[in-house]
C-alpha cells in the first residue's frame, strides 16, 4: 500500500490525475449543479486566460537560473488595454489592433528577457520591477482625457471582436478549440520534438554544461521570456474578448495563480524539469476548484488564499521529491 | 585627508544623499509647499513605516532573499490593531498583538524558507494571498474606521517638533546597524549572503540565521502596521498592497546588492528618504498617482544596473 502511495506522488501526472478524478468526484457529489454538460464545458473557457499565463511561467521557469515571471498579469493587463484603446476609442480594425497587441506584448516579453540574460539581473526582480512599470503604463493609457484623470475601462467593441471569446462550436467554447488546444500543441511539439526544446531543458537543468556544449544560454533566455510576453498577450486578447470589456485592473494577481499552476504542474522551481502535459492537468485542477468552489457559494478571494496554500505545498512536495531522489 | 574623502564620496549612501538634496532643492524650487513645516513633518510620518519595513528586508536581501510578503503583514497588523482598538483594548495589548501578528507571519515564512528548503519569492508570494483572503475573512469586506485617539498619539505624537514614530525609527536604525556590523548573527547574515557554502562550512548555521531573519523582518513590519493605523486611523482590506515595492525599492536604491552580502542599514533610511521624497513630490507637482509604479519601478531597474556596473569596476 505505501508503495502505491509513493509511486503515485512520485509519477506528476498520475499525482495530477488522481487528485483531478477525487476532486471531479467530490464536486459531483456535493456540489449543485457542477456535473451537467453545460457546466462542464462551459467552464472551460475560464481556464483559457489562465492557462496561457501559467504555460509562459512553465517556459520561463524551465530555463533554470531562477526564473520566474511576475508581469505575466502586468503584461495581459497592457495589451487587453492597448487593444481597447485602438478599437474602442481610435477606431482601429480590430484584426490590426490585435496584432498590434501581440506585438507589443512579446516586445515587453523581450525587454524582460533581455534584462535577464545580459545584464544578468535576477528574474524576480527585473519581472517585479515590470509588473509595476507595465500595470502603471496600462492605468495611464486608460486614461480617457474627456473624462477626466481616472484609469477608465473600454467597453464599446464591434460585435465581430467578441467572437473568439464567446462563440462556441456544440458546447465548446471557440477559444478553447481554436487557440488554447493549438498553443498547447505547438508547444509540446516545441519541447520534445525540436532542437530548441532540447537546449531549453538542457540550459534549464545545468547552465555551465549547457555552456560548454555550446548552447546559446542568453538567445534562449531571451527566446522563453519573449514567449511569456506573446502567450500573456494571447490572454489578454482573449479575456478583454470574453467580458467585453478592456479594464485597466483586469490581470492583478494572475501572476500568483500562473505560477502556482505551473508548480503543481510539475515544472520544478530549479528549471530543467516539467513538461507541459503536467501543466495542462495541473489547469483543468485550478480551473475545476474555481468553479466548484464558485457554485459553492464560497468567496472569490479564497480562490487566491488556497491558492496561495497550494503554491508553497507543492514545492515543497516538489523538494522533498527532489532531496529523496537525491539519497 | 583627500583619500578619506575620496572613500566617503565612492560610497552608495553619499551619492543617495546628494540625490536627496539635490531633489530637495528642485522640489521646493517649483512648488511652494514642499518645504512647509507641515509638509515636512507629514512627509517624515509616511516614510518612517516604509523605513522601518526597510530595516528588515536590507537584511532579507543581504541573505539574497526577497520578502514580497512585507504588504500583507502590514495589513494583517493592522487589521489586528485596528479591531482590538475598537473593541476597547488597552494600548499595551494592542501594541503587544500588532507585533505578535508581524512576528508569527515572519517566522511561518523562515520555516518554511530555512527549513523547508522553499524558494523565498515562492513562500512569500504565497504568504501574501494568504493573507489577503485572511483579511478579507476577518473584515467581511468592510473598513474599519473611527479608530479611538489614544493610539493615534504613536501616528500624530510630536517631540522636539519631529514625529514620535520618525523617533522609534531613529532608534531602530541605530540599533540593527550595530546588531549587523558587530554582532556575531549580524556578521553571519552578510556571510550568507556572500557564499553560502563557505559561511555553512566556517559554522555558521544557516536555517538557524534565515529563520531569525525572516522573523525580525516581519516584527519590524508588524510595528510599521501599527504605525500606519495609527497615522491613517483607517483599515481596510487592501491596506498595504503596493507597500511591498516603495520597500524594495527603498533597500535597492540605498545600496543593498540583490546579488546578496552587500548593504547597510544606513542606506536603505536613506532610500526610504528618497523614495519618500520622490513620492511626495511627485503629489505636489501634480504628476498622476498612476504613474508612481512606473517611476519606482524604473528606479529599481536603475539601482541595479548601478549595482553591476560598480561591481565590474571592483573586479578589475
Amino acid at each position: 500500500m505505501k508503495n502505491i502511495g509513493s509511486h503515485i506522488v512520485e509519477n506528476r501526472v498520475l499525482f495530477l490525475l488522481v487528485l483531478f478524478l477525487i476532486l471531479f468526484g467530490v464536486f459531483a457529489f456535493s456540489v449543485k449543479g457542477f456535473f451537467t454538460y453545460y457546466n462542464l464545458t462551459n467552464m472551460t473557457q475560464y481556464g483559457v486566460e489562465l492557462g496561457l499565463l501559467a504555460l509562459a511561467e512553465m517556459l520561463v521557469i524551465l530555463s533554470g537560473g531562477a526564473g520566474i515571471d511576475l508581469s505575466v498579469g502586468s503584461m495581459l493587463t497592457i495589451v487587453a488595454m492597448i487593444i481597447g484603446v485602438l478599437i474602442g476609442r481610435a477606431g482601429f480594425n480590430p484584426s490590426l489592433a490585435i496584432l498590434i497587441g501581440l506585438i507589443s506584448g512579446s516586445a515587453m516579453g523581450y525587454a524582460n528577457g533581455f534584462l535577464v540574460a545580459y545584464p544578468k539581473i535576477p528574474p524576480f526582480i527585473v519581472t517585479l520591477a515590470s509588473l509595476y512599470v507595465y500595470k502603471s503604463l496600462a492605468m495611464i493609457i486608460s486614461v480617457d482625457p474627456r473624462f477626466g484623470p481616472n484609469p477608465m475601462p473600454v467597453s464599446n467593441f464591434p460585435e465581430t471582436f467578441y467572437f473568439i471569446g464567446q462563440h462556441r462550436i456544440g458546447g465548446l467554447p471557440f477559444q478553447v478549440l481554436f487557440i488554447f488546444i493549438p498553443v498547447v500543441l505547438i508547444l509540446m511539439f516545441l519541447m520534445n520534438r525540436t532542437v530548441l526544446g532540447r537546449h531549453l531543458y538542457g540550459v534549464g537543468s545545468n547552465e555551465t554544461a549547457a555552456i560548454f556544449s555550446g548552447i546559446n544560454v542568453k538567445k534562449i533566455r531571451v527566446i522563453v521570456y519573449t514567449l511569456s510576453g506573446l502567450l500573456s498577450a494571447l490572454a489578454g486578447w482573449v479575456i478583454t474578448s470574453r467580458i467585453a470589456s478592456a479594464r485597466p485592473d483586469i490581470g492583478t494577481g494572475y501572476e500568483l495563480q500562473a505560477i502556482t499552476i505551473a508548480v503543481l504542474g510539475g515544472v520544478s522551481i530549479k528549471g530543467g524539469e516539467g513538461t507541459a502535459g503536467g501543466v495542462v492537468l495541473s489547469i483543468a485542477i485550478i480551473t475545476m476548484l474555481y468553479n466548484g468552489m464558485q457554485l459553492a457559494g464560497i468567496h472569490q478571494i479564497w480562490q487566491l488564499g488556497s491558492l496561495g496554500l497550494v503554491l508553497v505545498g507543492s514545492v515543497l512536495l516538489n523538494q522533498i521529491l527532489y532531496n529523496r531522489r537525491k539519497f | 585627508m583627500t583619500a578619506n574623502l575620496q572613500i566617503v564620496m565612492k560610497r552608495r549612501e553619499f551619492t543617495v544623499l546628494g540625490l536627496i538634496l539635490v531633489l530637495m532643492v528642485i522640489f521646493s524650487l517649483s512648488t511652494e509647499k514642499f518645504m512647509s513645516v507641515s509638509n515636512l513633518s507629514n512627509l517624515l510620518l509616511q516614510l518612517s513605516g516604509v523605513a522601518i519595513s526597510a530595516i528588515g528586508m536590507t537584511m532579507v536581501i543581504i541573505t539574497g532573499g526577497i520578502d514580497v510578503s512585507v504588504g500583507s503583514i502590514l495589513g494583517m497588523a493592522s487589521v489586528v490593531a485596528g479591531k482590538l482598538l475598537m473593541a476597547g483594548s488597552s494600548f499595551v495589548i494592542v501594541v503587544l498583538s500588532a507585533i505578535a501578528t508581524g512576528f508569527g507571519i515572519g517566522i511561518l515564512n523562515g520555516i518554511i524558507i530555512s527549513y523547508g528548503n522553499v524558494p523565498p519569492i515562492i513562500v512569500t508570494l504565497g504568504m501574501m494571498s494568504m493573507m489577503r483572503a485572511l483579511m478579507f475573512q476577518v473584515l467581511g469586506g468592510r473598513w474599519v474606521s473611527g479608530i479611538p485617539p489614544d493610539i493615534r498619539i504613536i501616528g500624530l505624537g510630536k517631540w522636539l517638533g519631529i514625529p514620535l514614530s520618525m523617533w522609534i525609527t531613529a532608534v531602530l536604525v541605530i540599533l540593527f546597524s550595530y546588531f549587523l556590523s558587530s554582532r556575531p548573527t549580524g556578521r553571519a547574515i552578510y556571510a550568507i549572503g556572500n557564499n553560502p557554502e563557505a559561511a555553512r562550512v566556517s559554522g555558521v548555521n544557516l536555517a538557524r540565521t534565515i529563520l531569525i531573519v525572516y522573523s525580525l523582518t516581519g516584527l519590524l513590519v508588524g510595528f510599521a502596521g501599527l504605525i500606519y493605523v495609527a497615522r491613517t486611523g483607517i483599515v481596510q482590506t487592501n491596506t498595504g498592497s503596493g507597500f511591498e515595492l516603495e520597500v524594495i525599492a527603498a533597500v535597492m536604491l540605498g545600496g543593498t546588492s540583490v546579488f546578496g552580502g552587500k548593504g547597510t542599514v544606513i542606506g536603505s533610511l536613506l532610500g526610504a528618504v528618497l523614495v519618500g521624497i520622490i513620492k511626495n513630490g511627485m503629489v505636489l507637482m501634480n504628476v498622476p498617482a498612476l504613474s508612481e509604479g512606473l517611476v519606482i519601478g524604473v528606479l529599481i531597474l536603475i539601482s541595479v544596473m548601478i549595482d553591476l556596473i560598480r561591481s565590474r569596476g571592483e573586479s578589475l
